[in-house]
């Protein structure tokens, strides 16, 4: 036994000669601290690792089975959910996966907002994730193409319609992405390329580096305190625990959890009551009928209720037109967020009142965008969508402003256990 | 952030609402039971006997339906295989080609596998209940649910002759048995998750310990 | 020594903790990858294609070769001439398996026709050396062979798929479960017991 051990232990020292895997598990884990009063906003980020791992798996596998041409896409899901064995339940991880992931993500980024994770040092770690995201989008646009229901073309029709509206050159870059004077098979052959290759090749490269951007500076946490400003004289955070194996056994209970609420959904809403798979995507995809209710999926519709609230023409140049600035621009306000920022502190519970009250409204606000992307355009009152467009904006344009004047709370220097502030 | 969460729990149930709702037509409640084979059984016979003169269910094999709804195959060969099908694996065809539909009904009749999915099986079941004497229609018959409806009301005899709840008990099979078709996994899924939800909750009692474990000297510290 | 003795207790304790975890994450992980395994066992659609399939024997010239498909593989039917039959039972020594003693074939044509009726021979048309069709050759070419040849390696058999000594092929050429229903009706892909 002790022999074996010790073969064991030459072999690792064997590897780790060549292969830095000791070092990097170090680095990475057991010596990576991280502060000890991390709450439950910060089980996010591990589970939208575990949510993409999921994606990855699950789509490689309907790769196996799925057809990307115009005659068989539509025809060959069918083929998964009846004729491949347990086809059905591999499909299903792959579409309530995409769900939860965007759940996940979401969450992630809104810990970002409450406790200022993106200010300095960690305005990379902020800049990689915003391109995740933007990523997440078109590989999730990309993906609801590809069963090629009716509402995957009319989804596809209106977003290429959007590229159409860019001036002067719209109209032939819409036709050049498409391949196709309309949705066609090239367009559908050249999605799945970049559904199944491209982007999560560069998803997998900006995962890898937002973590390690992330670990080089070190985690916030609530308070926004700086661990690294107290270290022992081994210059360890005397406020920061390893990450393995106290973070590693923590983040195991939402880990299950969250695979407990994704099996749930899988076995009893798998359509996510009619969010996740809208019901015209159960008919074929086509193109000489639009469905009644034409909306996107779910973590699309803030942006989708942006994009019709706008119907001003403007400097001589349509709504259209300017629709699509104001999505553009709302997504692009995100990657500014560490600049706009100018508050003396890092987390909300030292912010001043307007802070706390503007991000209160702003939830509120893109929370509302995306109830009324989903519902019909007259369902709520026309200035309903603008108001709460304008609010979402003036949250980041006028944050150089209001977090400078509002009075904060003084940071402490330290964190106890139970998470708060501690005095000195 | 009380008051917040409140106006999101609101806004959240507004669109949980809205998921079930259609936007003027009331509709019945279906209310079938996936795994009533009975039901199941008398629902499928109903389709292939009715639907099936205009409708095909493209994507549903025979040997499926056989194996799932415990029918024999030799009774599915003998009594169900209709329009050209010879073989248990084949799926359910129609009488009718989508061109020759075009030509005497204006529409193609759509294929029905997923039916079920697409309209929602309450919206299914009203529409089967939702057919009335209008002269001024084509066929005679207009329908509650979908207005000026294309399609000659063929269980007209059955509606007229049944007594109202032996004909809604029909439809409810039908309904049903659409339902099933739409995603024949569901009964089975149904059943199956409960083992993997409870799984799951025993697996979170370790993790849960485990943590804990760890975690006290991290709350000794102190 | 009272901490000491906590410390075990908390070792013992932790590591059961961490070994009953990992047991279930285990079987939690088998579940999860059970499908992902399933899903690469031929699919309905594939069975459906690789179902038995019926020939009518009448048309069929004696001495000539009938090849059909089931499951992706060439099935050779002939309907062998009396010389075929005859010339089948002389050969035996130079023949490596004469009697059939494995397991190439179904119960019921374990015999020197290895088949069910003497005049009609169901072969899967697959060598058993490298998977290669083997050609029929019912007229004496310029080596004077008669049977199955395999062009790929030259493997050899006789008029009821044997294989001779001497050539790669380790064993005789397969025979597919089959039946007839009529006089002239050949089933393949399912035997007669378990059609019943």
């Amino acid at each position: 036994m002790s022999l074996l051990s010790q073969k064991s232990m030459d072999l690792l020292h064997w590897v780790d000669y060549r292969l830095p895997l000791v070092k990097t598990f170090k680095t990475h884990m057991s010596e990576y601290y991280a502060p000890k009063n991390l709450n439950f906003w910060y089980f996010f980020g591990a589970l939208a690792i575990l949510a993409f791992a999921n994606q990855l798996l699950s789509g490689i596998w309907l790769t196996m089975f799925y057809t990307p041409t115009l005659d068989s896409a539509f025809a060959s899901i069918e083929y998964i959910m009846r004729d491949v064995e347990s086809g059905w339940i591999i499909r299903y991880m792959h579409e309530v996966g995409a769900s939860f992931f965007f759940i996940a993500v979401y969450l992630h980024i809104y810990r970002g907002f409450l406790y200022g994770s993106y200010r300095n040092p960690r305005e990379l770690v902020w800049l990689i994730g915003m391109v995740i995201y933007l990523l997440m989008m078109a590989e999730g646009f990309f993906g609801y193409v590809l069963p090629f229901g009716n509402m995957s073309f009319w989804g596809a029709k209106v977003i290429m319609n959007i590229i159409g509206v860019i001036p002067v050159i719209g109209e032939d870059l819409q036709i050049w992405v498409q391949g196709d004077f309309f949705i066609g098979g090239a367009t559908l052959s050249r999605f799945f390329a970049f559904h199944v290759a491209l982007v999560p090749i560069i998803l997998i490269t900006g995962i890898f580096l937002h973590v390690i951007a992330l670990h080089q500076v070190g985690s916030n946490n609530p308070e926004g305190i700086d661990i690294k400003a107290h270290t022992d004289e081994n210059g360890i955070p005397l406020d920061g625990i390893p990450f393995h194996p106290y973070y590693t056994v923590h983040d195991l209970i939402p880990a299950v959890l969250f695979i407990l609420a994704f099996f749930v959904t899988i076995f009893y809403f798998p359509d996510g009551g009619g969010f996740f798979i809208e019901p015209p995507n159960y008919i074929p995809a086509n193109n000489l009928s639009t469905p009644d209710h034409i909306t996107p999926v779910w973590y699309f519709t803030p942006f989708y209720a942006m994009l019709r609230a706008v119907t001003i023409t403007f400097l001589g140049m349509d709504a259209k037109f300017w629709g699509l600035i104001v999505i553009t621009g709302a997504i692009l306000v995100l990657f500014f967020l560490p600049w706009l920022d100018r508050s003396p502190v890092k987390s909300l519970r030292y912010k001043g009142r307007i802070s706390k009250a503007f991000l209160m409204i702003w939830t509120f606000c893109f929370i509302g965008l995306g109830v009324l992307g989903i519902k019909p355009a007259d369902w709520a009152p026309e200035w309903v969508s603008p108001t709460f467009t304008v609010i979402y904006f003036a949250y980041f344009l006028l944050m150089p402003f209001y977090t400078r004047w509002e009075t904060c709370k003084t940071v402490p220097d330290r964190i106890t256990t139970d998470g708060q502030g501690l005095q000195q | 952030m009380k008051l917040l969460y409140l106006m999101i729990a609101l806004m959240l149930n507004s669109m949980v609402l809205h998921a079930a709702e259609d936007s003027t037509i009331e509709l019945n409640s279906a209310d079938t039971d996936i795994h009533d084979k009975e039901s199941l059984r008398r629902g499928a016979y109903l389709f292939i006997n009715q639907c099936t003169s205009c409708h095909s269910a493209k994507y549903m094999r025979y040997s499926r339906l056989a194996k799932d709804l415990e029918i024999s195959e030799e009774d599915v060969m003998s009594n169900m295989l209709r329009f050209g099908a010879t073989k248990i694996s084949d799926t359910i065809s129609s009488a009718m080609t989508p061109d020759a539909g075009k030509n005497v009904y204006g529409v193609a009749p759509p294929d029905l596998t997923l039916e079920a999915k697409y309209r929602g099986v309450d919206w299914v079941y009203s529409y089967l209940m939702g057919f009335y004497r209008d002269e001024n229609s084509t066929f005679g018959y207009n329908n509650r649910v979908l207005n000026n409806v294309a399609m000659p009301w063929i269980l007209a005899g059955n509606q007229e002759t049944m007594s109202k709840e032996e004909f809604s008990r029909d439809m409810r099979d039908l309904t049903n048995f659409m339902d099933y078709m739409a995603e024949p996994i569901k009964p089975w899924r149904q059943n199956f998750g409960k083992y993997v939800i409870i799984f799951l909750l025993v697996l979170l009692l370790p993790v849960w310990l485990l943590k804990r474990e760890y975690w006290r000297e991290i709350h000794g510290l102190r | 020594m009272n901490n000491d003795s906590n410390n075990e207790i908390r070792n013992e304790r932790r590591m059961f903790l961490i070994g009953t975890s990992c047991s279930l994450f285990a079987v939690g992980g088998a579940g999860w990858m059970t499908p992902y395994i399933r899903s690469w066992n031929p699919s309905v659609r594939a069975r459906a294609a690789g179902a038995p399939i019926t020939i009518d024997l009448t048309t069929i010239p004696a001495g000539t070769l009938l090849v059909e498909e089931w499951r992706g593989r060439p099935i050779y039917i002939v309907k062998r001439t009396q010389e075929m039959i005859a010339f089948a039972l002389e050969l035996n020594s130079e023949l490596l398996n004469p009697d059939s003693a494995d397991d190439q074939q179904p119960e019921y044509a374990r015999n020197n026709y290895r088949s069910i009726k003497p005049e009609i021979l169901v072969i899967e048309g697959v060598c058993t050396h490298l998977g290669c069709t083997p050609k029929f050759r019912n007229q004496k070419n310029t080596n004077g062979f008669t049977g199955f040849f395999c062009p790929c390696h030259g493997s050899k058999f006789d008029f009821s798929g044997r294989v001779y000594k001497g050539v790669p092929a380790p064993t005789n050429l397969k025979v597919p479960p089959h039946h007839f229903t009529d006089a002239n009706t050949l089933v393949v892909g399912i035997d007669e017991e378990r059609q019943a």
